[in-house]
């Protein structure tokens, strides 16, 4: 039973004891009157169960008394060893409860993530996707040091413009779907990682992922330029989309891109960005 | 990890490090380019304080010498060094590939061969063979039949990078192997250098060879291609002083007369 026990307490056991003593000091110093008899009992089980050996010989010992002294007069003569056998069903629901507090409080607000319901973790990646595009793409005060606005990154946001972009301008082609779907797919992709290897190799201070992540974002305009170019058929129309929305994306590029490498090299890392834009916005125009 | 951080200090300790900071801070105060010196070691940096990361990098990537490892064959930064250039030497270089007959382009990248013009200048002109190619094309149908409609070949662009890629990489390589063969010393970085920035001409002239003339076209290619061609051939003859191996350079110089031509063919017919 002790050794059941202790296979369900993740933390180092005398941490754990620890807890579990002030959460039901708390609990007890609430909770009073007869009905205090009852939860009185759940707080022995840790202790017994860890302390076993040393409660005949050292009955004061430190945590003890003051549990005892507040609580419940009527515990002490309770002999050590029937303590786990009464009270069996409680700790499994207090484990867990004092597991999930520790969590909570080690990671943050976030409650576990494990049982949620799907819908609120695709929440939870949507909301972020939408708070990462506001930061890169449209004008805010954290643009000037994109390092720290994208601190959050993430890989889905890119994912899905990519994919975006080339469903659309496989879905305007007349001929040959696929292969413009392969191309489109091939030359964002592939596009995003050598612009990155670009500014390492140019000596610049980047995050590898970071930088996937923030070139994707950087695809949102031409993302919107490429639909509103499917809709309209008009071919000064669309050219001029495709020129305000060029301008966007690299515009939204152009800080990130820039403050990674040493000054004299800003060109050079900026032309390939520049040229993935245009050869994207070409295609957005030439797919017809 | 282990192994690596066993096997460097006993290369300081042999007392080759000095001799290497040396040689490399020369050799960088040459280019002007302080940023990317690649062996700083702490004691010798003292101005360059801001880079503590990067220098840390570059002495676990251990510079030039680990692209011949396994090790370093992986780590960008063993390749950072050829890509050590600033926005100004990169339009020195490009401006000076478009003089066909100067024929120093070794002596001006002497020390400091980089292979970001060779991959941005072919991509670049991918892009622009693929893409104006396309125009090209629907201009000239549009003369005959003025009934066309624009369509997009795709497969323009997939084949346009299987040449232009295939060319840049394939052609200095094998030049390289035949002088090694030949008994010259060379190196394949600086020809891949060099036959990058003679594609830049290519770009330019593809702006112009979209006008719908076909004889205009014609003078175009062969001027923009003869003058790669000559670009090509004659910094060559530079590792074949001596040597009575002219048929080397003829080589070279069909080749790339070859491939303006083939441009012309097939993406400008």
């Amino acid at each position: 039973m002790s050794n059941s026990l202790s296979d369900t307490i993740p933390l180092h056991p005398s941490s754990q004891s620890d807890i579990d003593e002030i959460e039901n000091l708390i609990h007890n110093s609430i909770q009073t009157g007869p009905a205090t008899v009852l939860p009185a009992r759940s707080p022995s089980p840790p202790r017994a169960s860890i302390p076993v050996s040393s409660s005949p010989f050292i009955q004061s010992n430190l945590p003890p008394p003051p549990l005892n002294s507040q609580s419940n007069y009527q515990k002490p003569p309770l002999p050590a060893a029937t303590v786990p056998a009464v009270t069996a069903p409680p700790p499994p629901p207090l484990g867990a409860d004092s597991r999930q507090n520790i969590a909570a409080s080690g990671f943050g607000s976030a409650s576990n993530t494990l049982t949620e319901p799907v819908w609120d973790t695709v929440k939870r990646d949507l909301s972020r996707i939408v708070s990462n595009l506001k930061l890169v793409v449209f004008p805010n005060p954290y643009r000037e040091d994109p390092g720290k606005a994208l601190r959050d990154w993430d890989l889905w946001g890119p994912f899905f413009f990519v994919i975006f972009l080339g469903l659309t301008l496989s879905w305007s082609a007349s001929v040959k779907k696929s292969e413009v779907f392969a191309v489109a797919f091939a030359l964002l992709a592939a596009g995003a990682v050598i612009l990155t290897l670009n500014v390492l190799l140019l000596g610049g201070h980047i995050i590898f992922f970071q930088s996937l992540s923030l070139l994707g974002y950087c695809l949102f305009p031409l993302d919107v330029g490429a639909l509103i170019c499917m809709l309209k058929d008009n071919v000064i129309v669309k050219l001029i989309i495709v020129c305000v929305t060029l301008a966007w994306s690299s515009w939204a590029a152009y800080p990130f891109m820039s403050t990674a490498v040493n000054p004299r090299r800003k060109a050079l890392a900026l032309y390939p960005v520049f040229l993935m834009y245009v050869s994207v916005g070409f295609l957005i125009i030439a797919i017809d | 990890m282990d192994e690596s951080y066993t096997s460097l200090p006993t290369s300081h300790l042999l007392g080759s490090v000095p001799a290497v900071v040396n040689e490399e801070e020369k050799r960088v105060n040459d280019y002007v380019a302080p940023e990317a010196n690649l062996q700083n070691f702490p004691p010798n940096n003292g101005g360059n304080r801001g880079h503590g990361y990067q220098s840390l990098g570059n002495t676990l990537g251990d510079g030039q010498p680990s692209t011949n490892n396994w090790r370093g064959v992986f780590s960008i930064s063993s390749y950072t060094q050829y890509f050590n250039v600033d926005t100004d030497i990169v339009v020195n270089r490009l401006i000076s590939s478009l003089n066909p007959i100067s024929g120093d382009f070794f002596n001006k990248i002497d020390a400091n061969p980089d292979l970001y013009g060779l991959v941005w200048i072919s991509t670049t002109l991918v892009f622009v063979i693929a893409s104006l190619g396309n125009c090209a094309t629907y201009l000239m149908e549009k003369l005959s039949d003025s009934s066309t409609s624009w369509s997009f070949n795709v497969s323009y662009l997939n084949l346009a990078a299987c040449v232009v890629y295939g060319y840049a990489l394939a052609v200095p390589l094998a030049f390289y192997f035949l002088l090694q063969y030949l008994g010259s010393n060379t190196s394949v970085v600086r020809f891949w250098c060099m036959w990058g920035y003679s594609l830049f001409i290519f770009i330019l002239c593809s702006f112009l060879l979209v006008i719908p003339v076909e004889f205009l076209r014609w003078m175009i290619i062969i001027l923009a291609g003869g003058s790669s061609a000559f670009f090509v051939a004659l910094n060559l003859r530079s590792y074949l002083e001596g040597n009575d191996l002219n048929v080397v350079l003829v080589a070279a110089f069909i080749l790339q007369l070859g491939l303006a031509l083939f441009f012309k063919i097939y993406f400008f017919a």
